[in-house]
């Protein structure tokens, strides 16, 4: 061996070992292998989950990953609550996002993960979602995987094209409405509503400051669904809407993504989740010359900063899984470990729950898709400071899938001129407290 | 009398047991309680199960004759087709539409109706319009349903109907045309008076047809929003499968139930009535 070789060999092993530790503040959890062959079902809807999971049984052979997507929110929600309540037919894990999670909890439906051992797990992830999976302080129903903070999808291409400032306040929001409808001649909006879909709107309300739902001592509830942060957040939109500026088409359908590429919307407010969804659903017709960014979302002033949170969810074990152990170690490995959390965000642009992977340099990536797909922005970093800025004391009540579909119900009356959108507001505070109190739950009206 | 109890008596004492039980929060879990006739009370005064039936009413007296009369001109003219490939051919063309299960129709047609992907839109943007959205209120989301029912069942009935033409003997006709009957009047005087019955069967099973739909609405919310209320089964199943209340579905299953059961023999009654009028 000759001394040039030596140094050689010598620079590059200090050069590895300088590099890795660098990296190494990312901390995982020790994996416990389980003994014995096991088939694990898991109902997600994360776009590419199965790619994640066969790098799960790459690592752990013994255990093989069945994943089932039912499709996103109630299509997985209503068949999940009925294996349920059958007490059979219940996958070993499932995806809950968790402003739905205290439904199943109400139902007796899941395991406490404390005793598998996860009361170990909550100084990997950031603070508020642990808070979101043990809503009562005690139990732990889930394990975090993922969170939605909002910011703003935009076409960089439309405002370009049109002369007007990206808009940093909902004020400069609604001017540009106005400017793009003039000078587009009605033909792009500024923004789309998603009128089905309550829990974006209820981020939009969460930002400002407005709480929905809180649970007093005695286990009784009070629900604020009309409260006046609510009622002006409707109003904004129903006015954008009359005008002409904002539309309605329905979320996640090829409704909404045609007029996207087509560069009839000009932005959208989305959860950290959104850039995957964007990157994967207009990866066949992204639309010519189009160049989508992500900004903060829109403030009510200058100089404010806030954010609320749509969705983002969490791994559950149901009590029917025979094979609680291993369920356990799938769902610990695919949100804590490295690998598990780079696969998700290339695949299916989950924005971490876990801590340290916030600050994964391979989320950063920008050859990568959802990074590629918005021409190489840094897009973690954006929704970091939208997660920072989110309140993180929101509760949520067990009857959101009543409220959610009320919701949906009212806003069609309000976007037909049935109704105003402040009356759509009232009518959803009364009508879910109504199916509220129906279902069982001792529930008053409130401010 | 076995299968009869267990797969029909049993079913639905079970859901008259059910519908007598209520949730409600006790010492924060929810329970369920005895509540006598408590979610009776609450579906009669339930806005949206109410609606759900006006919906269904409607579409009803509109959807059914238009349905049953195409069957009727499709089945009279395959009667008086000649035997032979073509007769098979729209024999076999006209029932299709039944084999193919609903909710693989109700996609079909859902976008056919699709604001941004249906054809009918773009030839309307095309000509300088502006593009129909199909889903945008009630009326018009039945309205699409009412197209795929019919596009289903028009070949269902007409095939009991034509079978039913099928069955008149043929001496009938030679009588009639020894007696100077042609075309129209062959039609008014003979084969229509002799459809009565099968019309009757028909006209029963889409009453009872129109009561249960459901798989079309929920294929329909694939493409945009479907209200809950829009048929009482798709209520039902969001009471039961959204909010998880079955005693609450029971009840308004056994409602259901019971109204289909009152029209279906209120109309039974009719036509026994006309039936003996003649």
């Amino acid at each position: 061996m000759n001394r040039k070789f030596l140094k050689a060999t010598m620079l590059g092993t200090t050069a590895i070992l300088s590099a890795s530790l660098a990296q190494d503040n990312f901390r995982e959890p020790q994996y416990r292998d389980v003994q014995g062959n096991v088939t694990l079902e898991v109902w997600s809807w994360v776009p590419g989950l199965d790619k994640t999971a066969a790098e799960f049984t790459k690592q752990f052979p013994n255990i093989k990953i069945n994943v089932v997507n039912l499709g996103g929110g109630a299509q997985t929600y209503n068949r999940l609550q009925t294996a349920c309540r059958a007490g059979s037919g219940a996958p070993d894990v499932a995806q809950i996002e968790y402003g739905f999670l205290p439904t199943y909890i109400e139902t007796n439906c899941l395991v406490d993960l404390r005793t598998l051992g996860a009361s170990n797990l909550r100084s990997y992830f950031v603070p508020w979602t642990w808070r979101q999976v043990s809503p009562r302080n005690q139990e732990v129903y889930g394990i975090p995987q993922d969170t939605g903070p909002l910011a703003m999808i935009y076409r960089a291409d439309i405002f370009k094209r049109y002369n007007i400032p990206v808009p940093r306040t909902w004020d400069e929001f609604a001017r540009a409405g106005a400017r793009l409808s003039e000078l587009s001649k009605g033909q792009v909006k500024i923004g789309n509503f998603f009128s089905t879909y309550s829990p974006w709107f209820i981020a939009l309300v969460w930002a400002q400051g407005g709480q929905m739902w809180r649970q007093n001592a005695d286990g009784s509830w009070v629900q604020t669904l009309n409260n006046p942060t609510s009622k002006a957040v409707a109003k904004f939109w129903g006015d954008l809407i009359k005008a002409g500026y904002v539309s309605t088409f329905p979320a996640f359908t090829p409704d909404f993504w045609n007029p996207m590429a087509a560069g009839r919307i000009a932005t959208s407010m989305e959860a950290a989740w959104g850039p995957g969804s964007f990157a994967g659903s207009l990866a066949q017709n992204p639309g010519q010359g189009a160049q989508y960014r992500v900004a903060n979302l829109p403030q009510r002033t200058l100089g404010s900063f806030a954010s609320g949170n749509w969705g983002g969810s969490s791994n559950v074990i149901t009590r029917q899984s025979k094979n609680p152990q291993a369920a356990m170690l799938f769902i610990n490995w695919l949100n804590t470990s490295r690998t598990g959390i780079v696969s998700d965000w290339n695949n299916g642009g989950l924005f971490p729950a876990a801590q340290a992977g916030l600050s994964l340099p391979e989320l950063r990536n920008p050859d990568v898709n959802p990074s590629k797909f918005f021409g190489g922005q840094d897009v973690i970093t954006v929704y970091q400071r939208a997660s920072q800025a989110v309140n993180v004391d929101f509760t949520w009540a067990p009857w959101l899938p009543a409220a959610d579909a009320v919701f949906a119900d009212v806003m069609a009356q309000a976007i037909q001129g049935r109704i105003t959108f402040e009356q759509a507001i009232d009518q959803w505070q009364e009508r879910t407290l109504a199916e509220a109190r129906r279902n069982g739950y001792k529930v008053t009206g409130g401010q | 009398m076995v299968t009869f109890t267990v797969f029909f008596v049993a079913p639905v004492l079970y859901a008259i047991y059910l519908s007598l039980f209520i949730p409600q929060q006790v010492n924060g879990n929810l329970t369920q309680v005895f509540g006598g006739l408590q979610n009776y009370e609450w579906a009669l005064q339930d806005n949206q199960f109410l609606k759900s039936f006006i919906h269904i009413f409607f579409f009803g007296i509109i959807q059914i004759p238009i349905m049953l009369l195409l069957a009727t001109i499709l089945a009279l003219i395959l009667d008086q087709m000649v035997d032979g490939f073509l007769k098979r051919f729209f024999r076999t063309a006209f029932y299709l539409p039944y084999t193919i299960p609903s909710v693989i129709s109700g996609l079909l047609w859902g976008y056919l109706y699709s604001l941004n992907l249906s054809p009918l839109n773009y030839i309307i943007q095309q000509n300088g319009g502006q593009p129909i959205n199909f889903l945008a209120s009630t009326p018009m989301t039945l309205f699409v349903i009412g197209n795929i029912v019919t596009w289903t069942w028009v070949g269902y009935n007409m095939v009991v109907l034509f079978a039913s033409l099928q069955g008149v003997p043929r001496e009938l006709y030679d009588a009639a045309k020894v007696d100077g009957a042609t075309g129209w009047n062959v039609i008014r005087y003979i084969k229509l008076p002799l459809l009565r019955p099968a019309l009757f069967l028909t006209l029963l099973f889409s009453i009872i047809g129109t009561s249960q739909i459901f798989a079309e609405p929920f294929a329909l919310r694939s493409i945009g929003f479907v209200p809950n209320d829009i048929t009482p089964n798709a209520y039902l199943y969001a009471v039961g499968a959204q909010n998880g209340n079955y005693s609450y579905a029971a009840a308004l299953a056994l409602v259901l139930a019971a109204v289909t059961f009152i029209f279906s023999s209120f109309f039974l009654r009719i036509i026994a009535r006309n039936s003996n009028d003649q």
